[in-house]
């Protein structure tokens, strides 16, 4: 045990006082935040240059309500309310007259000032938006532009007509404007959580509005944050435990100490660093919420599993990349057996989004008690505000606990045989042999 | 005296070849052994499996008298042929983590010690990468013996290292016979061989060839040996009977004679021919009897 020890300690010291290490320790959190960070720079950084449109009116309804819309928007909206600072587009509009001869070539025409950035988009709106019930009738919008599908333009100019077209509908039925907007009212379904009891007060819990943030980004990051933890220091075994063949390392330490002392004192080491790293950044996050006031976001109740549940699958992937990395004997070979040793890590990555839509569905229970898929998919499902049936960690954990040892015991054993043996290449055929006949 | 070390037929096979095979081996405790043999005849592999970092198909192995695992084989020290240190490592830290996985103790003072010893001191904080290939040898040397182990085995110690590092490390393994360790070492060198070995054993193609003291071996081959310097050199040779071989080191020829030859007829023949400065009959090197066994020749006469 006391070589394990020190095999953990040069380790863990070997890892943590890279500079790899600690520049990935600000990195990645900033990557993974880059995304809704750039989101919502771009929301505040919007291209202010005036924006050109051709609008293209069947109906001949939209021209004054058009033209009123963006008297209000260039003069008011794009502006912040207190600053007075520009913060979005100034829209002109050309309304042109439909070929009817001819549409197509009219067509082609804007559609090249469009590619040429002379307009931004044209817009076609369609005869009959006024009364588009019945047969044969031409009811549509259509928005002409490089990227239509997100191009906030498009909604604007949504809106714009369908107010005013239902405020048309209410005039010509004579309703007054209450009664119009009773006819117009749209209720949406609240998604809530359930009632429950304080256990410690006895007191009943109202019911919370779920939210986005607990729905999908609470067992989003948790499920990438072991991915992380997974792929930082599991992948490094295999590369570390091939120089250590290749360098000649393996046969002076394999004087002292056995494989498997050996072995477990790289796979603890691993542990060790991505604990560290676990530590910092769920202590991080939790700060964080707590000082924005959201801490019940924090799904506390998770966050033990979540350690268990990082701790056996760094354990599972981590022996599994040493064993392999005990039998490369050049980077080639690594490159070649990296994927199929990380697979238990990305699998999970796959099907997150179905799981996160249904947690108690067939696919989720099924998948989450496969025991190389336990840790991440069962702390997936966990996470969620769904409640899982409480025997179903239990009995992954039981899996995995067996399925960790069984891949400890079988990496150990091709470990010890393969890391003395050079220029032998991998394949399932030498790892079968390493496996059971030594 | 006590045997550390029982070897009793044991064959290692790889595949279809037998690196060694049905091999038995005694080192006596607190001697110096040597082992030589060509490359690839099966020494690492012996080495290895005294180090039970491999395991022997068949025979039984015994170290202090007793059947051991990697676990209870504590204090001895071993220096693998392929030499490998963490490069990142700085010397100081690295002389450490040996020592504690080697259960050393008074480990920060022996460093320091045996730093000093190999004229090491400066470079304590810095990395083993900055080493040159000599001085990594002498450090590898030092993580092996800092735990003061009472075995320890060294393959091909001398490899690679300048004429003062092999000198001093020759001392070192004496001073450490001294003070009671017992030491295993392969060589190619077999000068160094004969100057400090108690025992020899040479392995050839996975066999026993040689296993003794240097005299008896010696003895083995009888005085059958010629040490000639003379004005012609070579060429009062030619045309001499009753030589078997002739090995010639330029200012001085050592002769192989046939079986039953007198030396005193070889005297009087070439003192026909030259002036002699020196005439010796001796034993034959080490290094003779190791290229008679071992050289190609022999291989060709079906390996007799």
């Amino acid at each position: 045990m006391n070589k394990i020890w020190t095999l953990f300690k040069r380790e863990y010291r070997a890892a943590v006082r890279t500079k790899s290490f600690i520049i990935s320790l600000v990195l990645v959190p900033i990557m993974m935040g880059g995304g809704f960070a750039a989101m919502i720079i771009m929301e505040n950084n919007k291209d202010t240059d005036d924006k050109h449109f051709v609008v293209i009116d069947h109906s001949g309804l939209m021209i004054d309500p058009l033209n009123e819309a963006l008297e209000t928007r260039n003069k008011e909206e794009i502006f912040h309310s207190h600053t007075a600072e520009k913060i979005d587009a100034a829209f002109v509009v050309e309304f042109m007259k439909a070929n009817e001869q001819d549409p197509q070539s009219q067509y082609l025409a804007l559609s090249k000032k469009v590619e040429s950035q002379e307009i931004h988009a044209f817009i076609e709106i369609g005869p009959d938006i006024l009364h588009p019930a019945g047969e044969n009738k031409e009811a549509f919008i259509k928005y002409y532009s490089q990227h239509s599908f997100d191009d906030d333009a498009r909604y604007w100019f949504q809106n714009v007509v369908n107010n005013r077209v239902q405020n048309m509908r209410a005039a010509e039925l004579n309703l007054d404007e209450a009664q119009a907007k009773n006819l117009m009212w749209w209720i949406n379904v609240e998604g809530m959580g359930l009632f429950s009891v304080d256990e410690k007060t006895g007191e009943q819990q109202e019911a919370e509005k779920t939210n986005e943030l607990q729905t999908f980004l609470v067992p989003y990051i948790m499920l990438l944050l072991m991915f992380m933890l997974v792929m930082m220091s599991a992948i490094p075994q295999l590369t570390n435990v091939m120089e250590e063949k290749s360098e000649k390392i393996a046969e002076v330490l394999l004087g002292t100490i056995t494989p498997f002392q050996f072995m477990m004192g790289k796979v603890l080491g691993g542990i060790g660093v991505s604990l560290t790293t676990a530590a910092i950044y769920v202590g991080a996050g939790v700060g964080t919420l707590q000082y924005m006031g959201m801490e019940s976001v924090i799904p506390m109740d998770v966050l033990p599993w979540f350690f268990i549940f990082t701790i056996l699958n760094i354990l599972m992937v981590g022996s599994g990349m040493a064993a392999l990395g005990a039998t490369c004997n050049d980077n080639k070979d690594a490159q070649s057996l990296t994927f199929p040793g990380i697979l238990p890590a990305i699998l999970p990555m796959f099907v997150m989004a179905p799981i996160i839509a249904d947690p108690t569905g067939t696919l989720a229970t099924t998948m989450s008690l496969i025991p190389p898929l336990t840790p991440m998919l069962m702390v997936l499902r966990l996470a969620t505000s769904v409640t899982i049936p409480i025997w179903e960690p239990i009995v992954g954990l039981i899996g995995v606990t067996l399925f960790t040892i069984f891949t400890v015991w079988i990496g150990a054993r091709i470990f010890r045989t393969a890391i003395l043996i050079q220029g032998q290449k991998p394949n399932l055929a030498t790892l079968y042999k390493y496996a059971f006949k030594g | 005296m006590m045997n550390i070390i029982e070897l009793s037929g044991i064959t290692k096979t790889f595949g279809s070849v037998k690196a060694v095979n049905n091999l038995s081996l005694e080192v006596p405790k607190g001697s110096i052994y040597g082992f030589i043999g060509p490359n690839g005849s099966g020494k690492t592999t012996t080495i290895r499996m005294i180090m039970k970092i491999m395991y022997p198909d068949v025979g039984k192995l015994l170290v202090n008298g007793q059947e051991t695992n990697l676990e209870r084989l504590q204090n001895v020290g071993y220096l693998p042929e392929d030499r490998g240190l963490y490069k990142k490592m700085k010397i100081g830290e690295l002389l450490q983590f040996h020592g504690e996985l080697n259960n050393g103790t008074d480990l920060p003072n022996r460093i320091n010690q045996w730093l000093e010893h190999l004229e090491l001191k400066a470079y304590k904080d810095k990395k083993v990468e900055t080493l040159s290939k000599g001085m990594r040898q002498k450090l590898q040397f030092i993580a092996t013996i800092l735990h003061q182990p009472e075995l320890i085995i060294l393959d091909e110690p001398f490899s690679g290292l300048d004429p003062v590092n092999a000198d001093m490390m020759k001392d070192i393994i004496l001073e450490l016979q001294q003070k009671g360790a017992t030491i295993i070492f392969s060589t190619h060198d077999m000068a160094m061989a004969e100057r400090m070995c108690d025992y020899i054993f040479m392995i050839y193609q996975g066999e026993k060839v040689l296993d003794g003291t240097l005299d008896n071996i010696q003895d083995q081959y009888g005085n059958d040996t010629l040490r000639i310097q003379s004005e012609l050199g070579t060429a009062a040779l030619e045309g001499l009977k009753g030589i078997e071989k002739v090995n010639n080191f330029g200012k001085l020829q050592e002769l192989k004679l046939e079986e039953g030859v007198d030396p005193q007829k070889i005297l009087a023949d070439l003192l026909k021919k030259t002036r002699i400065s020196k005439f010796e009959i001796t034993k034959p090197s080490l290094n003779d009897i190791f290229i008679r066994i071992a050289s190609p020749e022999r291989k060709e006469a079906g390996n007799e």
